[in-house]
């Protein structure tokens, strides 16, 4: 049995408990309890330890799909989940207050991952709020000089979640379909 | 991490470097080949001025550049030299050997370890010739222009598609490849924009940016307005009345652009579509695996930033050409070449990303000098491939 894992990530609230959902073979395990007073204004379950779902291909191989929890407070735990990573899927959304810095943050805490593999973005609840577009993201990351792919998505949609995935393992190799 | 490196390595050198200059290359060329000779040929060549060079490299696309090479000849009418061009030259000279650009490495090196055995002392025999060291790997298909599309076995195996066989008729045609060398065939490939839908639709969009208006356009079709208020194209139609008037050219020969007041708002009958879906569909219909007319096949195509495909209709292959075009520019041919598709594929996505001015052609000096190399394999590549085919097939039953 061959195991592997893509790890999920984001600020809180973004749709990764609900992003692995959308792809997962099992119910995801979910270690949501009632939001602390941080998140509580947001929504009635925030994730403390971490998401798990599971992709199982044949009998031999297995991918594991992580979630890191979104609270800052669990930041020590992101490192360790990110070992052996097949690459990152971040997350961010428009409807939170500066998705910008939000997804500086995480760039930049992933960083030693995503130097070792890829990374892909997806910008949630773009339809609750129209802006910023997904061009003024690219925006931000001119300067860096990598070409990231960044999605328009909806976590509760599986097409786009599995898109998502789709950019991830193309970036990694685009020939993988030869 | 993951990722095997496939790449050619020569061996380290058992004397001191080979020594090169280029001549007719600006900055970025100069830089491009030094970064070559010491990654890629374990430092047998070194790049130097011409005074205290023993091999020459000059580029016939510079400015002037036949002149310098005539230039040349008459200050050493002997040294060896290597000329790179886009196009292809045929040289009767024994010192002056040909490499067509963008420069596949294993010719580069072959070129000058031709000349390298000939200068004065050289230690040739003693040495490891280039192309029997078996640390390069010869038998690797060499991509790009070279390769007859006629004799190229393209891959049937399939990912799940994301479209029906019907749906990819429609967005992606059925034209056979291409022989680049052959004219008649060459004329085949493309299409002229500005006499679909397309192109008045991009015209349109342009209007309708610079002066903040709706624009309507009116014609044979079902109206159709464009608001970037509410960056949306509103059609009082079905996709499928639409269609007929997005495939075929000259429908838009009498038609009138038809500006708005502000505060226009759409009928009540019209479906609103993304802009840019929608222009992205419009080129999709009108090329059918065609490129807009004037797109030179050789020439390596960038691309700006990914195309937000979970909003777009996604052609077979599409994500595989945008990812190869992120990590470097490489032309629409070597494209088709090295992910093993046929041609179509590269030609439809490049129209509908540049309808929506995603791509372009390159146009530093610096981006066609020498071949993009060959797509590093990952380990992983069977386990994404069949990961691909589950994404794109459905939930497994629980
Ligand atoms: N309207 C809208 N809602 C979305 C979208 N994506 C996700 N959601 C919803 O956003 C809410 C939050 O999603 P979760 O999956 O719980 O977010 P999370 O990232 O796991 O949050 P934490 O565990 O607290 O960090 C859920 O109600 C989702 O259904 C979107 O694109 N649009
Ligand atoms: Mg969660």
């Amino acid at each position: 049995m061959s195991d592997f894992k893509i790890i999920f990530s984001g600020p809180v609230g973004v749709g990764k408990t609900t992003a692995i959902g959308s792809i997962s073979d099992i119910e995801p395990v979910i270690t949501d309890e009632k939001a602390s007073d941080m998140t509580s204004a947001q929504k009635p379950g925030t994730t403390v330890a971490m998401d798990y779902g599971l992709i199982a291909l044949g009998e031999r191989e297995r991918i594991h799909l992580y979630g890191t929890p979104g609270q800052q407070r669990f930041d020590f735990m992101w490192e360790i989940l990110t070992q052996g990573g097949i690459g990152l899927i971040l997350l961010v959304s428009n409807a939170r207050p500066d998705p910008f810095s939000d997804m500086h943050f995480f760039l930049d805490a992933f960083k030693h991952f995503i130097a070792q593999t890829k990374v892909v973005i997806g910008v949630t609840q773009m339809d609750l709020s129209k802006q910023p577009r997904l061009e003024d993201y690219y925006l931000q990351l001119e300067d860096n000089g990598l070409k990231i792919p960044i999605f328009e998505v909806d976590a509760r949609v599986k097409r786009d979640i599995s898109l998502l995935v789709e950019a991830l393992l193309y970036s990694i190799d685009p020939g993988l379909e030869d | 991490m993951n990722s095997m490196k496939t790449r050619t390595q020569l061996a380290e050198p058992t004397h001191s470097p080979t020594r090169l200059a280029a001549i007719g290359m600006d900055q970025r060329q100069r830089n491009a080949l030094r970064i070559l000779f010491s990654s890629r040929c374990n430092k047998r060549y070194v790049l130097t001025e011409e005074a205290s060079s023993e091999i020459c490299i000059l580029d016939l696309d510079s400015f002037g550049g036949e002149q310098k090479w005539k230039e040349f000849r008459d200050r050493h009418p002997e040294w060896p030299l290597i000329l790179v061009s886009i196009k292809h030259h045929e040289i009767a000279d024994r010192n002056t050997l040909f490499v067509q650009k963008p420069i596949p490495v294993e010719r580069l090196i072959a070129a000058i370890e031709t000349h390298r055995s000939n200068l004065p002392g050289s230690n040739i025999q003693d040495s490891q010739p280039a192309f029997d060291n078996p640390r390069i790997n010869i038998t690797k298909p060499m991509s790009g222009m070279d390769s007859t599309p006629t004799s190229r076995v393209v891959s049937t195996r399939r990912a799940a598609s994301l479209m029906s066989a019907s749906q990819e008729q429609t967005f992606v045609g059925t034209s056979p490849d291409i022989d680049p060398t052959d004219p008649e065939q060459l004329q085949n490939i493309y299409y002229n924009p500005a006499h679909y839908l397309q192109g008045l639709s991009q015209q349109a969009l342009n209007q309708a940016v610079r002066y903040n208006q709706a624009i309507s356009m009116d014609g044979p079709w079902p109206p159709i307005t464009l608001d970037i208020e509410s960056n949306k194209i509103w059609v009082a139609a079905t996709e499928r009345q639409l269609r007929p008037f997005c495939t075929l050219p000259d429908t838009t020969l009498e038609v009138e652009l038809t500006p708005h007041a502000e505060g226009w708002s759409p009928p009540s009958n019209a479906k609103g579509y993304p802009l840019q879906a929608f222009i992205w569909q419009l080129a999709l219909w009108a090329s059918r695996g065609r490129l807009p007319e004037g797109t030179r096949i050789h020439q390596p195509i960038y691309i700006r930033r990914w195309p937000n495909f979970t909003r777009l209709v996604v052609t077979p292959h599409a994500m595989a050409i945008a990812a190869l075009w992120a990590q470097q520019p490489r032309s629409l041919l070597d494209t088709a070449s090295v992910l093993n598709i046929p041609q179509r594929y590269v030609f439809a996505f490049y129209s509908a990303a540049h309808a929506i001015q995603l791509v372009g052609e390159t146009r530093r000096a610096v981006d066609t000098l020498i071949q993009p190399p060959a797509i590093e394999r990952s380990t992983n590549r069977g386990l994404f491939g069949r990961l691909l085919d589950r994404l794109r097939g459905g939930k497994r039953e629980r």
